[in-house]
């Protein structure tokens, strides 16, 4: 429970359903005063205790700040230091909502973990929430059937709006509480910032100075440090050219960011990477729907299981601007079928 | 249910609990009013000052203040003696000698003193959770306006060196204090023989209710005020909490009268307690083995998360603590453990089991039945991270 309205409403769902529950809010940052959403930051752990006081069930935190740490904030920063686009919240939900939270709940003796995330489970099968514009499947791809056999979603099934008109009718404070819009450890949404600050930075390339130049290898203009940019982004390049220009690529390699117009930032083929199944992985090549970022519309392509592990990706049109360490996700129509993260796109060969 | 943290708080027994309904009924009277309705209740306050004072063999009734709780009658004592040492010294005496456990009333006054310009002086705290004499003794001078240490340590039991202490701080004029919140009620003290000047307690540590407690405060001692105001002879303003000094007096009374068998059974509880779990692989006690207060035991266990285990053994219907109450929540070693030497890791897995009145010897089975499971199952649960 993050102190949130939707782990509030999971909660009351459950209370009501009759199941023995109980809350538990991870406290994610050593020092969370200016954490939100998803820290347990001290007024958001109180927010869900007096949730929890109100439904009438026990209410404990469980410090993960060490897990937080090695396993989401570190690869973070890596990632970004590196010249990808990280995608946190899977990382959070992968290690540490369901890894570690899981195990302990399973220590307590907890048949199952409920969450407030907009999904649904129906048989061991992973599916979209029926919220389509809430829908968080993107970030839950990681889950397979030992996660998805205790996992459960109470308000997957709901809207956003009958969410908190459910809070409000059961007077749980949290119902107007605002959505969290940015990642939950970054403050302000300063991420060039939040990156300088850490140890790891000392030194890194990915903040220093640098050329923009054409896919043609022309200077166009001088880059901030290659952490500051992501794949497909078009605000605050400080180019001026007569057509709007995108990121393509980020090449740490010489510091370069690379720039072109819409019609390059096509891409018709993806390398997937640390690949996870929901059911099992398919046998040979298999078509499904990919989505490259979160409220992308999934895109019809071509699945190919490498011997490797890894997964290639053939869209049946090209896709914009997919970008590196973000996570593309198959879908067959409602259900996810498992996912991975991108290690490169790029036109069809 | 089965209650083992009476370091957190206590029941308040049934014989209390009747004792102060009077008084928030019918008895409701100021004592501070001049008719029969005020007086009634005045001469219940008195009463109850005289089972106070009994319990700790002070000399003279008057020599005992009531206050709100363990907190406030050591903020009363360390903050008013060493105001006054201050103002009747013009500051010389700024120094407050003290140890690296005290429990977070003291600390956190300190920490506000030294803001004010008093030189707080923290004695280190040997392995076995006992504070050396002689570090201790090593830091009171002439300078000294106030010494404070802990009777018994609240997360281990550790007993502390009262007495050598107390006989340091005279010999340099220097007021003692301590802070026997975990002690009074469940160890015999005598305020006379301790030579202590001040010594607090808390009303909900021995069966009474929360809200109450008590300074005593030796005859002659001046003290600056902290809560201001006329009651309680000029040293601690505010209304009196009748029903609650109620309660604490007629707690303190059975808690005397009690004490040698209620003593004998906790030490018996606790040692089935420590047999059970020191059988358990990777558990270790803290604290010294026979130095210590009959009812505590600590324990770490290796490659566990102590707060897992609270939690754990909650769902089981099982109350103990890992960290202090105050402080639960924080999965951070705790300045205790640490002021002991125990290693991060072992003072994260932490346990503290208080046995006390009601306490039976079916809970320590049920205790004693529940754990090694709990254990083994965080164990196995957990990922590093």
């Amino acid at each position: 429970m993050s102190g949130g309205v939707d782990s509030s409403v999971a909660a009351a769902i459950l209370v009501e359903s009759g199941v023995e529950t109980i809350g538990v809010t991870m406290k994610l940052l050593a020092r969370a005063e200016t954490g939100f959403g998803c820290c347990g930051s001290p007024a958001d752990v109180d927010d869900a205790k007096r949730v929890c006081e109100k439904l009438g069930i026990p209410h404990y935190t469980a410090d993960m700040a060490e897990m937080f740490e090695s396993k989401v904030i570190k690869p973070y920063v890596d990632a970004y230091l590196g010249g990808l686009t990280p995608n946190p919240c899977v990382e959070c939900n992968r290690s540490v909502k369901f890894g570690h939270l899981l195990g302990l709940a399973d220590a307590w003796g907890c048949a199952a973990v409920a969450t407030g995330h907009y999904a649904r489970v129906e048989n061991g099968r992973l599916l979209k929430a029926l919220d389509r514009n809430k829908d968080q499947t993107y970030f839950l791809y990681s889950l397979t059937q030992k996660e998805l056999a205790k996992a459960q979603f109470p308000v997957g099934g709901l809207s956003k709006d009958a969410v908190r008109a459910k809070a409000r009718e059961l007077g749980l404070k949290t119902a107007d509480k605002p959505e969290s819009m940015e990642t939950c450890f970054v403050p302000g949404r300063d991420v060039r910032g939040f990156v300088a600050a850490r140890p790891e930075a000392e030194g890194a390339s990915a903040l220093e100075r640098g050329p923009i130049r054409s896919t043609d290898g022309r200077l166009l203009g001088e880059h901030a440090g290659l952490a500051s940019y992501t794949v497909g982004q078009r605000r605050g390049l400080g180019v001026t050219a007569p057509a709007p220009t995108y990121v393509l690529r980020l090449e740490p390699e010489t510091n370069t960011l690379v720039v072109g117009g819409e019609s390059e930032t096509g891409c018709s083929t993806l390398a997937v990477g640390r690949v996870s199944w929901t059911r099992g992985a398919p046998q040979g090549p298999r078509r499904a729907e990919v989505r490259v970022r979160h409220r992308h519309a999934p895109a019809a392509a071509m699945l190919d299981l490498r011997a490797d592990g890894t997964v290639s990706v053939a869209f049946d049109a090209p896709q914009r601007a997919p970008a590196p360490g973000q996570a593309a996700v198959f879908y067959d129509g409602d259900e996810v079928l498992g996912g991975g993260t991108i290690l490169r796109g790029g036109p069809l060969e | 249910m089965i209650y083992l943290d009476h370091n957190a708080t206590t029941p308040v027994r049934p014989e209390v609990f009747d004792a102060m309904l009077p008084w928030l009924r019918d008895g409701y009277g100021n004592p501070g009013s001049v008719y029969a309705l005020g007086q009634k209740a005045r001469a219940a306050v008195e009463r109850a000052r005289e089972q106070v004072a009994g319990l700790l063999g002070a000399a003279d009734v008057s020599e005992v203040v009531f206050t709100s709780g363990g907190s406030e009658s050591d903020v009363l004592a360390i903050s008013g003696a060493a105001w006054q040492a201050h103002d009747e010294t013009k500051g010389l005496r700024r120094r407050i000698v003290t140890t690296r456990i005290e429990h977070d009333a003291v600390r956190g006054l300190l920490t506000q003193l030294k803001r004010r310009g008093f030189e707080p002086a923290e004695a280190a705290c040997g392995t076995d959770g006992i504070t050396p004499a002689a570090g201790l003794t090593a830091l009171i001078d002439d300078a000294t306006a106030v010494v404070s240490v802990m009777y018994a340590n609240n997360e281990t039991g550790a007993l502390q060196p009262v007495a050598e202490a107390a006989a340091a701080a005279r010999a340099v004029g220097a007021l003692f204090h301590t802070d026997a919140v975990q002690a009074a009620g469940k160890t015999p003290i005598d305020v006379k023989a301790l030579g202590c000047d001040l010594l607090a307690l808390s009303g909900h540590k021995l069966n009474a209710a929360k809200g109450v407690g008590a300074l005593y405060v030796r005859r002659g001692v001046r003290l600056s005020q902290v809560v201001t105001g006329h009651q309680e002879k000029n040293r601690r303003g505010g209304t009196e909490n009748v029903a609650g000094i109620v309660g604490l007096g007629l707690a303190c009374e059975l808690a005397g009268r009690e004490l040698k068998d209620a003593a004998a059974h906790s030490l018996a509880l606790r040692k089935r307690i420590e047999a059970g779990v020191l059988a358990i692989k990777g558990a270790t006690l803290n604290g010294h083995s026979s130095l210590r207060m009959p009812n505590t035991a600590h324990f770490s266990f290796t490659d566990l998360d102590g707060h897992h285990l609270v939690v754990g053994l909650d769902l089981e219907g099982i109350c103990v603590s890992s960290g202090p109450a105050c402080s639960s929540g924080a999965s951070t070693p705790s300045h205790v453990l640490t002021a002991m030497g125990v290693p991060a890791a072992l003072a994260t897995g932490s346990l503290r089991v208080s046995v006390g009145w009601g306490t039976t010897d079916a809970d320590v089975d049920r205790f004693l039945a529940v754990l090694p499971k709990t254990v083994a199952r965080l164990r196995a649960a957990a990922v590093p991270a």
